[in-house]
């Protein structure tokens, strides 16, 4: 009997050793590995860090780089906090301006400043807006690798088509909408309608004619809602009516698109807002293309823009901080910044490459550059991500005949001033 | 909690088209013409159901074959024209990891069916043939933590395998659902129901336990563990929850987690997702075919499946 | 065969006993039994997983009291529920009483009946989504019939759900099937030729024999089917993400998102209580309907 007991404790000791040693074996290797997540919204931009890495790898051939991408941008700050709690985050990761403050102030973060010297890296080197983002304190805890702002960017043989010039700089919302209305055609037929603009549900989007029409989301000190306000009102009424009122404005899901961009590129729009992002994605899925980028157009009050920002972080638990810094100086250097400005993708965040060529050569990034002078961070605090929901179901709300713009903003301004409690 | 008797199983074995049924039939025969609209009225609902249970499935077969711009034509067809193949290319060389998600699906499900199999079967012998301090006891809580679902500790769960260490591993995936109380249950009825005098013969020739429970048991067991070997099987590929929450590197995903994914980067690319589903669908739906009237009498052996 | 000691022999069967169960001892102990009990812990403190849980008795119940995002995810629950367990169950009892019928060729149908069931939630998601698409199958066939067809079923805060459900009834509809027929084949075949003696058409022996003793099977699906409602997840992650405007979250996806976006383990370990609640009264009464025999 006891023969038995043994027997049998070694025969389960050997089923649960197997599931153990098959589950294991799959385990990431232990190497002198640096592990590196982010989203990437496209193959052009994968293939942009795969590169980057690439060219790492061979000037470090004692770094191995493990990266990770996650597809979903919309996912992706959850997983990066999911693995932060349970202690799995990779070393260097994306943190977009948005999220910043709450990683930031929570510690889970590894302060850069005592690394730099390592590499020679100095603040300086960066544009100093985007580096504040991700400043807390007095220390740096990410470097930007890019930036964006939003452009129009519009198709050219439509609008040769209708006899609407290009539009300018200069344009007025008017000009924006009359526009609009004479690129619009064949809605009732859904194989062959166009429409004016694309004008999706998305906070991002619509922020811009906000600031154009002098209106806020927060105070300065982002301790206060601002939002509740005529100016909002009205600019809210100005980005739905496209759709509801004058049939010109269309949004991507109602033409079968994933996206602005994607809606442009099908051909079902003559303009969208959208940043530089757009550019090699057209170049790569719809290369037959015509387009030009100018400037958002003017608002009552002005011009009013955003930027976006990411950075490289290094989680606070990692365990390869030199070999991390040295991908990050690698991934943001001038060299590697200039391949990705020079595929159209993204700004670059070096003062070094503020006058490179390539501006002059590409009216169209450099129309995005110039947002960039009065353009406002789309960071809205350490709730950044829950205030951009209220924003999102603001919108909502309007498109789908849910309430007035007035009663829409009222809602969301409540809300957000009880998440800033 | 419903407990099944050794005779309710053996009555629900019996084959659908029993010999009551023929009887009934034959004394319908004399009225000709009522037997006649019978039949058709039969026969025409069970084609017009199967056509509507069946309709999304064909066309999502069908879309499969079309091109991106096929597949959101207007007005949509069923037959493809022209029909392409290559979306199921495509989708395989979409990235190395796509035929990395079918094997990781492939190994968790095989290892959840060998340990659910060998863990439950080891347990069930237990509770119904072997004699311990408690055993009924422990027997009953364990059939209340039936009363729990999954959804309900999935918070709990995560924190627990976080500090195991076990945040995006196969560990984190697979230990929490190694062996399932329905699966223990399934087997202890049924192990239950086998006639004592077997393995007390056993028992008399010397055999030791673990001998009786591999060398006369499990062999008896066969019919349940089919039934369970497919539910684990069924219930492993198709997951998502869970590992959704489990996992974070792509690499790792199982089938239905990275078909998640993969949506995420050809969201508009209709064709390219539903072919891509029918990488999840077609093996399920081969183990089904070959293995169905265990599917079916694995469902009838036991209402707690839900 | 040598006689060994009564006793020790017991004990080491015992023994041998525990150490068969101790797989599942551990791995339903781990988590599941303790896995609740932590739950139940957790739902009176307040956590992020950053820092350690803080004690905050019952908080955050009373926060869910007035918490408008939980009433809406509890009313949206039911709402699905209602709209599934009935339409599944007698779906089901049709599909059953269908293929109880004598006819050649019933085995290939059962099968393709039963298909919709093992199709992944992830697949039949995408499939509803794309046939459910504004320029999709589903508005061409209504257009087809002269009906409006320009919804985009998806993005509507009235149509959203619907489809959720449509969905869900499809796939599960077939599984519930199984049981009614195996519930179908346990009725004597005396009991029917009874009734036929004394005159009974068709539709009355299903309305007078065939349905009340169908009726534990009707009850057993029943609270199956709403205790598998209660916990429905994957298609509102994977098809809407609990929008538009909050139409589909479910309390399932609201817990999941309180836990794993807003990281408040906390109040998320307090909604799960209160479903399990639910889901438990809902289980007694499963309990209740099968214990009790029913008469007839």
């Amino acid at each position: 009997m006891r023969k038995q007991i043994w027997s049998s404790i070694a025969v389960l000791g050997l089923a649960f050793t197997l599931v153990f040693a098959l589950a294991g074996a799959s385990l990431a290797a232990k190497e002198v590995t640096v592990r590196l997540s982010g989203w990437s919204s496209s193959p052009a931009e994968q293939k942009l860090v795969d590169d980057a890495i690439k060219s790492f790898e061979a000037k470090y051939p004692d770094i191995q780089v493990k990266y990770e991408p996650v597809v979903d941008t919309g996912q992706f700050p959850n997983k990066l906090k999911t693995m932060l709690a349970s202690g799995t985050a990779p070393d260097v990761f994306y943190v977009d301006m948005s999220e910043a403050p709450g990683l930031m102030t929570r510690g889970l973060l590894s302060p850069l400043d005592k690394l730099m010297p390592s590499t020679k890296t100095k603040p300086e080197d960066f544009l100093s807006t985007l580096l504040e983002a991700f400043t807390y304190q007095g220390k740096i805890y990410g470097i930007p690798k890019d930036f964006n702002t939003l452009g129009l960017f519009y198709n050219k043989e439509m609008f040769d088509a209708a006899g609407v010039p290009y539009p300018t700089p200069d344009w007025t919302w008017e000009d924006l909408r009359a526009a609009a209305k004479k690129l619009t055609r064949d809605t009732d037929d859904p194989a062959k309608a166009q429409y004016g603009i694309c004008l999706p549900i998305d906070a991002a989007r619509w922020l811009p004619f906000l600031y154009q029409n002098g209106g806020a989301v927060l105070n300065a000190a982002g301790t206060k809602s601002l939002l509740d306000s005529e100016a909002t009102v009205k600019a809210l009424d100005f980005y739905t009516g496209f759709q509801l009122k004058e049939k010109t404005g269309v949004r991507n899901t109602d033409v079968g698109a994933g996206w602005g961009g994607d809606a442009f590129g099908k051909g079902k729009t003559a303009m969208v807002l959208e940043g530089g992002w757009l550019i090699p994605y057209l170049t790569q899925s719809f290369p037959n293309i015509k387009y030009g980028v100018v400037e958002l157009p003017k608002g009552p009050k002005g011009r009013g823009n955003l930027y976006f920002t990411v950075a490289y972080a290094i989680s606070g638990k990692s365990k390869n901080p030199e070999a991390a810094w040295k991908l990050i100086e690698h991934l943001t250097g001038a060299e590697n910044q200039q391949k990705v400005l020079h595929s159209g993708f993204a700004l670059p965040t070096r003062k070094a490459l503020e006058n490179d060529r390539y501006f002059q050569e590409n009216p169209n990034i450099a129309a995005i550059f110039q947002g960039y002078a009065y353009a406002r961070p789309f960071q809205y605090g350490v709730n950044s991500g829950r205030v951009l929901d209220e924003l999102g179901k603001m919108l909502e709300r309007v498109f789908l005949g849910k309430a007035t713009p007035r009663e829409s903003v009222s809602e969301a301004g409540k809300k957000i001033e009880e998440l800033l409690k | 909690m419903r407990t099944l008797q050794s005779q309710e199983i053996a009555a629900k074995e019996r084959p659908h088209t029993g010999q009551p049924q023929k009887e009934r039939l034959q004394k319908e025969r004399p009225r000709p013409g009522r037997r006649l609209t019978y039949t058709i009225t039969v026969y025409a609902l069970l084609v017009i159901i199967a056509a509507i249970t069946l309709a999304p499935l064909a066309y999502t077969i069908s879309g499969s074959f079309k091109t991106n711009a096929g597949v959101l034509e207007w007005p949509p067809r069923l037959i493809p024209k022209p029909p392409v193949t290559s979306n199921y290319a495509e989708v395989w060389n979409s990235s190395p990891l796509f035929p990395r998600w079918i094997v990781n699906s492939v190994f968790l499900a095989l290892v959840h069916v060998a340990a659910e199999l060998f863990f439950a079967s080891l347990a069930g012998y237990a509770f119904a043939r072997m004699k311990f301090p408690g055993r009924d006891l422990i027997f009953m809580i364990m059939l209340g933590t039936l009363m729990i679902p999954p959804p309900v500790t999935v918070v709990s769960k995560y924190i627990i395998v976080a500090r195991l260490g076990w945040v995006n591993t196969y560990l984190g995936v697979i230990m929490p659902t190694l062996v399932t109380v329905f699966g223990v249950f399934l087997m202890t009825q049924f192990i239950r129901a086998i006639p004592k005098d077997l393995d007390e013969a056993a028992t008399i020739d010397g055999c030791s336990r673990f001998g009786i429970y591999w060398r006369i048991v499990l062999p008896l067991s066969k019919p349940a563990l089919s039934a369970l070997a497919i539910f684990a099987f069924k219930d492993s590929w198709n997951e998502f929850m869970w590992s959704l929450t489990v996992l974070n590197s792509p690499e790792l995903f199982t089938l239905p987690l990275g078909l998640n994914y993969f949506r995420g980067q050809f969201y508009t690319f209709w064709n390219l997702v539903l072919a891509g589903s029918m990488f999840n669908i077609a093996p399920i739906l081969i183990v089904f075919i070959i293995f169905q009237r265990y599917f079916i009498k694995g469902i009838a052996m036991s209402g707690l499946k839900g | 065969m040598v006689k060994r000691p009564f006793r020790r022999q017991k004990v080491a069967d015992a023994l041998l006993g525990y150490l068969f169960i101790s797989p599942v001892i551990l791995v339903i102990g781990t988590f599941t039994f303790f896995s609740m009990i932590y739950a139940f812990y957790l739902s009176f403190t307040k956590f992020d997983m950053f820092s350690s849980p803080l004690w905050t008795g019952l908080q955050n119940y009373r926060l869910l009291l007035g918490n408008p995002d939980f009433k809406r995810a509890m009313l949206n629950t039911v709402y699905y529920a209602v709209g599934v367990v009935p339409t599944q169950t007698l779906i089901a009892i049709g599909l059953a009483v269908l293929l109880n019928q004598k006819a050649r060729g019933i085995p290939f149908f059962r099968a393709a009946y039963f298909v919709p069931t093992i199709t992944s939630t992830v697949a039949a998601s995408f499939i509803f989504m794309w046939l459910f698409l504004k320029q999709g199958v589903i508005n061409h066939t209504l257009s087809l019939l002269h009906l409006p067809a320009d919804n985009s079923w998806l993005e509507n805060p009235l149509t959203a759900m619907p489809v959720l459900m449509l969905s869900a009834i499809w796939g599960t509809a077939p599984h519930f099937m199984v049981i009614f027929l195996a519930a179908l084949q346990d009725i004597p075949q005396t009991v029917y030729e009874a009734v036929e003696i004394d005159g009974a058409n068709t539709w009355q022996s299903f309305r007078h024999v065939t349905l009340p003793l169908l009726r534990p099977a009707i009850f057993l699906v029943a609270v199956l089917g709403t205790i598998g409602t209660f916990q429905v997840f994957d298609q509102m992650y994977i098809m809407t993400r609990g929008g538009p405007l909050d139409s589909t979250t479910s309390v399932v996806f609201l817990i999941w998102r309180t836990a794993f976006q807003d990281f408040n383990m906390g109040y998320a370990s307090a909604m799960a209580v209160v479903l399990f609640a639910i889901i438990y009264a809902l289980t007694i009464l499963q309990r209740r309907t099968i214990d009790t025999n029913i008469q007839f």
